[in-house]
């Protein structure tokens, strides 16, 4: 089993955030979490990604346990995200965001880079290079010179994609990619998604533009109020009616 | 060059062989009983300036590090206004606060707004540099020796078994406990307190419902220069302060405020008298020359192991701390 | 008469032009200092070639001394520019590693009679050493906090070193530690102490532009941005934030080092909060996330310092009078706002003549 969640529970302060969560995600597939504002979507990320720890239950990420484990630990073993709030780089430039994501990927230390040493010099020349392919992969480029910030917001949630990409994840949870985005924009995110499924990686995506998830993804899951109410084929969850009644009822 | 390089770099700490606030009455093996309530006292300064501190952050998040020099200068002006103007003894006082105050709105207008939008280590350094201007203008206007004034009322101290508490150590606990009510009235039982603490939890927010925030700032600043000043007067009597004892007393009203809960006016109360109490009874235990070292080790650990503070601390999760 | 015209503000433009071209080979853009260039570039050498050539053009021992000075601080400063400008935490307890690596050069050369040479690196891995013990606890904290608990390792530094008088020579300090020297030659005159310094300088710059071109620097970069963000790519914070320190504390403790040697004496004194403070000014008017900014810094500020020494007792004052008014008019760096404000004014003249000659 790739992903593997047992009865996660959550709470903050008194309110039950996630009560005794249980989800698998196959390797190669492309899982969609849905669910009303405050389903505990976002915290059921944080969980995984390392940002938080559970109260209860355990993580299991390619037969290892990652409960509490901490966040650059969990993405060492393989687990890149996005942020819902962007969490771009402002103070680099496009190509050195991406190569900020090739962090494990490059030798060296402090002493070895300070020295120049002939191997950190190679890896960086790599990174260079790859990272301008990925930015030509989705169509930034032209931009590659330009600082983090200057980007239009778009631009940025696509750069952050690229950037979690750039670390070689084998699962990449994104929060609300779509959020923000216009039609063209979305359209086109959904594409590069699918693309990246067949190149064998797993995605996990929190997703309020329903037209995208039921596009893209093999297998939703719908929140609400911290409990699993569906889990399933897209077609079969649309239909299920504890989901319409959540959907319905809340808004 | 190297001369005045050493006086500048060397400026802020204490001489090494004067110390910067010394207990007249303090003898070097005293009882600790006497040790104790000297440390009230004590305590009771940290307090007042720690309460200075949290004035202002409960209005904007940011630390005012020539907060120390306010007490300085209340003493310092009270003594000129007493010796030098001969003004009487309580009118000086009194002419010393408003005065003090106008400093402390003079900083906010000078250095602190057209700061307004800088970053922290730029306000970090620009506070740093006001502690220097003011420390070192007054050694030019008042010279540099130290000075004492007289106790406010003059009467032996009173003897309760082994221990001798002066009147003027009372009348710093008072001062403190009245001060603490007069910020908790203006703070909870006022608009301008709720105003103050909405432009600190959410400055944008404050501006939209019509707050002004620098003019909250600006009040803030006001107030606890006033206090500052008010430490000045009170201890004055009891200590000698020089020109350069501000920026210690500041540090430790500062770390007085973090003891106790950063953000908290009862925090900087607590905090303030258990800095005191530890600082004076460790004279008992280790050589006097640690002293000015017990405050910041009691800071390392109480960052390193509970960052709260004892009463919890209502800014740590902020964003800036 | 319109052609005369045309060619003369044609000439006038091209010198426009030139100055423009002048100003800004000399000083960088100002968000150059993030955009890091991979390449040496002819601004590094001509910057190289001023500093070797300076004291033979100006032969003033006082001046020399001075640089001497201005090059310690400059080392001071490049060390916590690493921490400060670019992983974007504050410390203000930079002048306690500076007095480890003085303290240490001082007692091994004068007590164990260590040659200088080795003292040098010794005194590094001490500051070093001390760097990470008290920073794997410190580094937890940030802004304010941060600030206050490095201050106050400062202040227990200071304290310590009176208090242990039998080591370090309590109050007085040590005096009468050797000059520098390696194979046999002694640095012995300001001019030998000057060239010392610089090349140590010269190749702590070095050492630090490789640093912020690599991985290192980017992720110190990113964690001044956002924490989350970076450790999300893989990057430990808290190391990253303590090696980063280490290394600053490091150059400190060679600075030290290098004070001790040059002045030949180590007091408490000098050691104290107000070095600090004199070194983050440094690195906050040199412009931060900048490797030559800190350095311009040091220079600027140990002159104004021998400068307003003249004025004795007003001195004082009116140095907190011109930090205040820099901090406020320059807030991002006196480089790069002047070169804002410079090209403005160039810009400003060149379009004011072309107007009149429009308006004929």
């Amino acid at each position: 089993m790739f992903l593997r969640l047992e009865e996660i529970t959550k709470q903050y302060g008194g309110v039950q955030a996630l009560n005794g969560i249980s989800l698998q995600v196959e390797r190669g597939t492309i899982k969609g979490v849905m669910g009303p504002n405050g389903a505990g979507k976002s915290t059921l990320f944080h969980l995984i990604s390392g940002m938080e720890k559970p109260d209860s239950g355990s993580i299991w990420f390619k037969k290892k346990e990652i409960t509490g484990r901490p966040l650059h630990e969990i993405a060492r073993l393989g687990v890149g995200r996005t942020f819902q709030t962007l969490q771009i780089f402002g103070n680099m430039t496009v190509v050195e965001n991406v190569m900020t994501g090739m962090h494990m990927r490059i030798r060296g230390g402090i002493l070895s880079s300070g020295l120049s040493l002939p191997w950190t010099r190679e890896d960086e020349k790599r990174a260079m290079r790859e990272a301008k392919e990925m930015l030509e992969q989705f169509g930034l480029f032209g931009r590659w010179k330009w600082f983090a910030s200057q980007l239009a917001y778009g631009e940025q949630r696509r750069l952050e994609i690229v950037r979690a990409l750039a670390a070689k994840p084998d699962l990449l949870l994104l929060d609300e990619p779509a959020a923000g985005l216009t039609y063209p924009e979305a359209k086109q995110l959904a594409e590069n998604l699918a693309r990246l499924k067949e190149n064998g990686l797993t995605l996990l995506l929190i997703e309020h533009h329903m037209g995208l998830v039921m596009e893209i993804a093999d297998e939703v899951a719908v929140l609400n109020k911290g409990e699993l109410i569906a889990e399933g084929p897209p077609e079969v969850v649309k239909k299920d009616p504890s989901v319409i009644e959540a959907y319905m009822v809340r808004k | 060059m190297e001369a005045f390089i050493s006086s500048t770099l060397f400026f802020l700490t204490n001489d090494p062989d004067e110390e910067t606030i010394q207990l007249k009455t303090m003898e070097l093996f005293a009882p600790l009983p006497q040790l104790f309530t000297s440390g009230i006292t004590f305590g009771a300064i940290y307090a007042l300036v720690g309460l200075g501190f949290v004035t202002i952050a409960k209005a904007s998040q940011m630390i005012n590090f020539a907060q120390g020099e306010f007490v300085m200068l209340g003493g310092m002006l009270t003594f000129f206004l007493f010796k030098e103007i001969q003004l009487p003894y309580l009118l000086s006082a009194f002419l010393t606060i408003p005065l003090v105050m106008l400093i402390g709105c003079l900083l906010h207008l000078l250095v602190i707004y057209p700061l307004r939008k800088a970053s922290l280590p730029i306000l970090l350094m620009a506070t740093l540099g006001a502690s220097l201007f003011l420390s070192s203008a007054s050694a030019l206007l008042f010279g540099t020796l130290p000075k004492a004034l007289p106790p406010f009322i003059n009467r032996p101290p009173i003897d309760i078994g082994p221990i001798s508490i002066s009147l003027q150590s009372l009348w710093v606990v008072g001062a403190t406990c009245l001060v603490l009510l007069f910020l908790y009235l203006l703070s909870h039982r006022t608009l301008l307190g709720k105003a103050m603490e909405a432009s600190s939890t959410d400055p944008l927010g404050a501006d939209l419902s019509g707050i002004s925030r620098h003019l909250m700032i600006f009040i803030a600043f006001g107030v606890s220069a006033g206090m500052g000043s008010l430490a000045g007067i009170f201890i004055t009597p009891i200590f000698y302060v020089s020109y350069h004892s501000g920026t210690l007393i500041g540090l430790k009203g500062f770390i007085a405020a973090i003891l106790g809960g950063w953000g908290k006016h009862s925090g900087a109360i607590l905090g303030g008298f258990v800095l005191g109490v530890v600082e004076s009874l460790s004279v008992a235990f280790m050589p006097s020359g640690y002293k000015d070292a017990i405050a910041f080790v009691v800071l390392l650990l109480i960052l390193y192991l509970k960052p709260k503070g004892i009463l919890g601390s209502p800014f740590i999760d902020s964003r800036r701390w | 008469m319109v052609d005369q015209a045309q060619k003369e503000f044609r000439t006038r433009d091209l010198l426009y032009s030139i100055a423009l071209w002048f100003l800004s080979w000399l000083i960088p853009d100002p968000q150059l200092h993030y955009r890091r260039e991979y390449k040496f570039k002819k601004r590094d050498l001509f910057y190289l070639s001023a500093v070797l050539v300076f004291p033979l053009i100006w032969p003033d021992p006082h001046i020399h001394h001075l640089m001497v000075l201005a090059g310690i601080h400059g080392i001071l400063a490049l060390g916590l520019t690493l921490f400060l400008g670019y992983a974007g935490q504050i410390s203000l307890g930079q002048a306690a590693f500076f007095g480890v690596g003085a303290y240490t050069t001082a007692v091994l050369t004068t007590r164990y009679g260590l040659p200088s040479f080795l003292a040098f690196w010794a005194s590094a891995i001490m500051a070093a050493i001390f760097a990470l013990l008290i920073g794997k606890p410190l580094l937890k904290l940030k802004g304010y906090f941060l600030a206050l608990a490095t201050l106050g390792f400062g202040e227990i530094f200071l304290v310590l070193v009176r208090e242990n008088a039998s080591l370090t020579g309590g109050v007085i300090g040590i005096f009468n530690i050797p000059f520098f020297s390696f194979a046999g030659f002694t640095f012995d005159t300001y001019l030998k102490q000057y060239y010392l310094i610089w090349g140590v300088l010269t190749g702590l710059v070095l050492f630090s532009k490789n640093l912020v071109r690599s991985k290192m620097g980017r992720a110190c970069l990113a964690v001044a941005s956002s924490e989350e963000g970076a450790s999300a790519l893989g990057i430990d914070v808290a190391w990253i934030k303590l090696g980063v320190f280490t290394v600053g504390a490091a150059f400190a403790g060679l600075a030290g080092s290098l004070f001790a040697s040059v002045m030949s004496t180590a007091n408490p004194e000098t050691f104290s909060l107000n070095l600090s403070v004199l070194i983050v000014m440094m690195v906050v008017l040199g412009g931060m996330g900048n490797l030559y900014g800190p350095i311009a810094g040091a220079i600027f500020l140990t002159v104004l310092i021998d400068r307003l020494s003249r004025y004795q007792e007003y001195s004082l004052p009116l140095y907190g009078v011109i930090l205040i008014l820099l901090l406020i008019f320059f807030p991002d760096g006196i480089g790069t706002r002047l070169r804002v404000r410079l090209i403005y004014l160039i810009s400003y003249f060149g379009r004011k003549k072309r107007r009149e000659k429009v308006n004929l």
